[in-house]
């Protein structure tokens, strides 16, 4: 139905573009006077009128409605009779006579759950034909009020302009709210947890295991059920398996990246940088599943065989293997930002650097990194940020066990890494396990965003310097 | 009548191109010691071009291929077995826009002694800053912020640290490639002091836009167009009674 007046309505505001466009054309000529805007603009205008009111009205109409049709239609089955205790039977009921509706429905029906569907098919039927009648008079309405306007030769082109900057202002706010949504979500989930957990207790707690907080009624914890749970949250081993794994894929992808940046930007003869940048750029359009396969499949097990021919243990998910990999998904982060931040050093220091008799590689060390190095180090923390998020090859590759160690060769697991483990699968929403998910969350959430600030505002201070 | 000085520098048939396109066609130039030579001439004319050979700069261009001769001291120095860096510690160069590097001064300074070897103890890498910011003229205006940024100094302190730069590695040849083109009169006026004085220790050549500037600063001078020298001459002479008509024509305004 909605499709078909989507329909109707685009086809009618089209027509009124030709419409608004040869009326005014000939106001103009029968009247002599001059317009105060193109006459396509007076297309324009009516096509916005028309289609821009009736599509919003569209859309609102479209959100309540079920909402309002599932209140009345519970409401209605309540007073026939229907006995629900909690709003998960009253759904449940909903269903079901949404079912028998749609003739999906193959339980007994009992005369509560008739009387009820037979509501609900008026109710529908009602709900659908004044959206019809509603949605025509709107667009009557405006059109009737735009054609008035466009006869008395409004400013067609700055009316335009406002709608349209209207137009773009509400993409803007959709973009800007939907951020607002996901962070109110993440901190008001976050406070639920922490209305359960102290914390210090999560901040401070050494030991992450949240598979062992059963808790029968999360409303009402006991205090020997909360020493249990306290026991379960500690975000140390998650931030240190994170910061540890970041730790090995930085040392991995500074030096790489840094120095290929250098080779770039330096070095490489037009030709070479040609060809072989875009090559480097592949590496960041890898898709991290791939990455991540490769860490588990291939280098994982490729370790374990070295430790073991040396004689140490390596476990086959090991923190060396994630970090290894994800350090060379991250190079051409650094290698392209760092050859970027090199390049727009200004050629008049190497000059400068040249003339006094230094070689190249002298240069570039004493002149152009120094020079550069804000923004290296902006490239760098983005990178890290990026380690940071990286979720698809830790699953993989780093192992699920909330070790507290620092040795490479052990499994170790990231915040990431858990958050998917608690959300994989079957949830309860009420249990501190799953709203521990939020918790962390938003931690990571505001560690990244940490991280990206400085980064920009380094790069930017460096930026500044050159302008 | 003044005594003309030895010859130090000598360019014969001298030739540069940029790729396909050739900038400066058998140039012949002799430049005297301790003497400040002027090179004059509308842009693209290949006086920068010049100049950058006598340090080799234009090694840092690709594209760019130098034939021909040039001597210092009778030793050819367009030569590939050349270690330009010994070179460049004889020749400094200072540049059009001031280029300090974005360090304290005093490391500005020390940047060119410490890449030869020069100075190995602090207090001989002091004497040489000091030295060297004394005879760019500008010790009594920074000596009391050596450790802050050189790019915070004005665009004439700015360009004088790039002087004291150049001299701090000791050369002997000072090349200046418009070295008040971005500057205001009253820097332009103290650089062309400073030059005035420089000229006894080094061996100064100077390409620069003003002709007014020539005539005060120069003792030489030489007129490029189109990547041809066209006329080369005491400066007195070729500001006041050129042979050439074009040289004529430039010096009078008429093109250019």
């Amino acid at each position: 139905m909605n499709f078909v007046l989507i329909f109707l309505i685009t086809i009618f505001s089209l027509s009124l573009f030709f419409y608004g466009r040869s009326k005014t054309k000939s106001i103009s000529i029968e009247k002599n006077i001059k317009l105060n805007a193109l006459p396509k603009f007076y297309g324009y205008y009516l096509v916005l009128w028309c289609s821009i009111p009736s599509l919003v009205f569209l859309l609102i109409w479209t959100l309540f409605e079920p909402v309002i049709i599932k209140s009345i239609i519970i409401e209605t089955a309540a007073n026939q009779g229907a006995i629900f205790n909690d709003k998960n039977e009253a759904n449940l009921i909903y269903e079901k006579i949404k079912a028998i509706y749609a003739g999906t429905y193959f339980g007994d029906i009992d005369t509560i759950l008739k009387e009820s569907a037979l509501s609900y098919a008026k109710f529908i039927n009602l709900f659908t034909n004044s959206k019809i009648v509603l949605i025509f008079g709107i667009v009557i309405a405006s059109v009737i009020y735009s054609l008035k306007k466009i006869k008395n030769n409004n400013k067609a082109r700055d009316d335009v302009e406002v709608i349209l900057k209207g137009l773009l202002f509400a993409s803007s706010l959709i973009a800007i709210l939907t951020t607002l949504g996901i962070i109110f979500s993440l901190l008001f989930e976050s406070i639920k947890f922490f209305s359960v957990i102290n914390i210090f207790d999560y901040l401070f707690g050494t030991n992450w295991s949240p598979q062992r907080a059963f808790v029968s009624d999360a409303s009402a914890i006991t205090a020997a059920e909360y020493d249990e749970l306290k026991d379960a949250f500690g975000f140390i081993p998650l931030i240190a398996g994170t910061s540890f794994i970041a730790f090995i894929a930085m040392l991995v992808a500074v030096p790489i990246g840094l120095f290929s940046g250098i080779y770039m930007a330096e070095y490489a003869s037009l030709k070479v940088r040609r060809i072989s940048k875009p090559i480097i750029e592949i590496l960041a359009g890898i898709p991290t599943v791939v990455y991540g396969f490769f860490a588990a499949l291939t280098v994982g097990p490729f370790f374990r065989q070295i430790g073991e021919n040396l004689g140490l243990t390596v476990s086959s998910e090991s923190a060396l293997a994630a970090g290894l990999i994800m350090g060379i998904m991250i190079i051409p982060y650094v290698s392209s930002l760092s050859d970027d931040v090199i390049n727009s050093v200004p050629q008049s220091l190497r000059d400068g650097s040249y003339a006094v008799g230094a070689t190249k590689s002298e240069t570039i060390k004493k002149v152009v990194i120094p020079a550069a190095l804000p923004g290296i180090i902006g490239s760098v923390l983005l990178a890290v940020s990026r380690a940071i998020g990286e979720t698809m090859i830790v699953v993989m590759a780093a192992g699920l066990a909330a070790n507290l160690t620092i040795n490479p060769l052990e499994s170790t697991t990231t915040i990431t890494t858990q958050i998917v483990m608690i959300l994989v699968g079957d949830q309860e929403f009420d249990s501190p396990k799953t709203q521990s998910a939020f918790a962390l969350g938003l931690t990571l959430f505001i560690a990244t965003l940490v991280l990206n600030y400085i980064a920009q505002r380094a790069v930017k201070k460096y930026r500044e310097k050159y302008d | 009548m003044e005594l003309m000085n030895n010859v130090k520098i000598k360019s014969k048939n001298l030739n540069v191109y940029y790729g396909e396109k050739q900038a400066l066609f058998d140039v012949n130039l002799d430049l005297n010691e301790k003497e400040v030579t002027a090179l004059i001439g509308p842009s693209g004319c290949g006086k920068s071009t010049f100049i950058r050979c006598i340090n080799r700069m234009n090694d840092v261009i690709d594209i760019c291929k130098v034939s021909g001769n040039i001597e210092i001291d009778g030793v050819e120095i367009n030569d590939k077995n050349l270690d330009v860096v010994s070179l460049r510690e004889r020749v400094g160069m200072v540049f059009q826009k001031p280029n300090p590097f974005p360090k304290s001064i005093y490391d500005n300074i020390s940047y060119g002694p410490k890449i030869h070897g020069k100075g190995e103890t602090k207090s001989e890498l002091d004497e040489i800053v000091e030295n060297s910011l004394k005879k760019a003229a500008l010790w009594e205006e920074v000596k009391d912020r050596l450790d802050e940024p050189g790019t915070g100094l004005s665009g004439g302190q700015q360009q004088r640290l790039c002087i004291a730069r150049a001299i701090s590695v000791n050369p002997e040849v000072i090349l200046m490639d418009e070295p008040c083109s971005a500057l205001d009169p009253i820097a332009t006026a103290k650089i062309e002091e400073l030059i005035d004085e420089l000229k006894k220790t080094y061996t100064i050549v100077i390409v620069t836009h003003s002709m007014a500037q020539a005539v005060r600063v120069s003792q030489k001078t030489g007129f490029f167009h189109l990547g041809k020298l066209i006329e080369v001459g005491k400066t007195e002479k070729i500001f006041k009674n050129p042979d050439n008509k074009m040289t004529q024509d430039y010096i009078t305004g008429r093109f250019g």
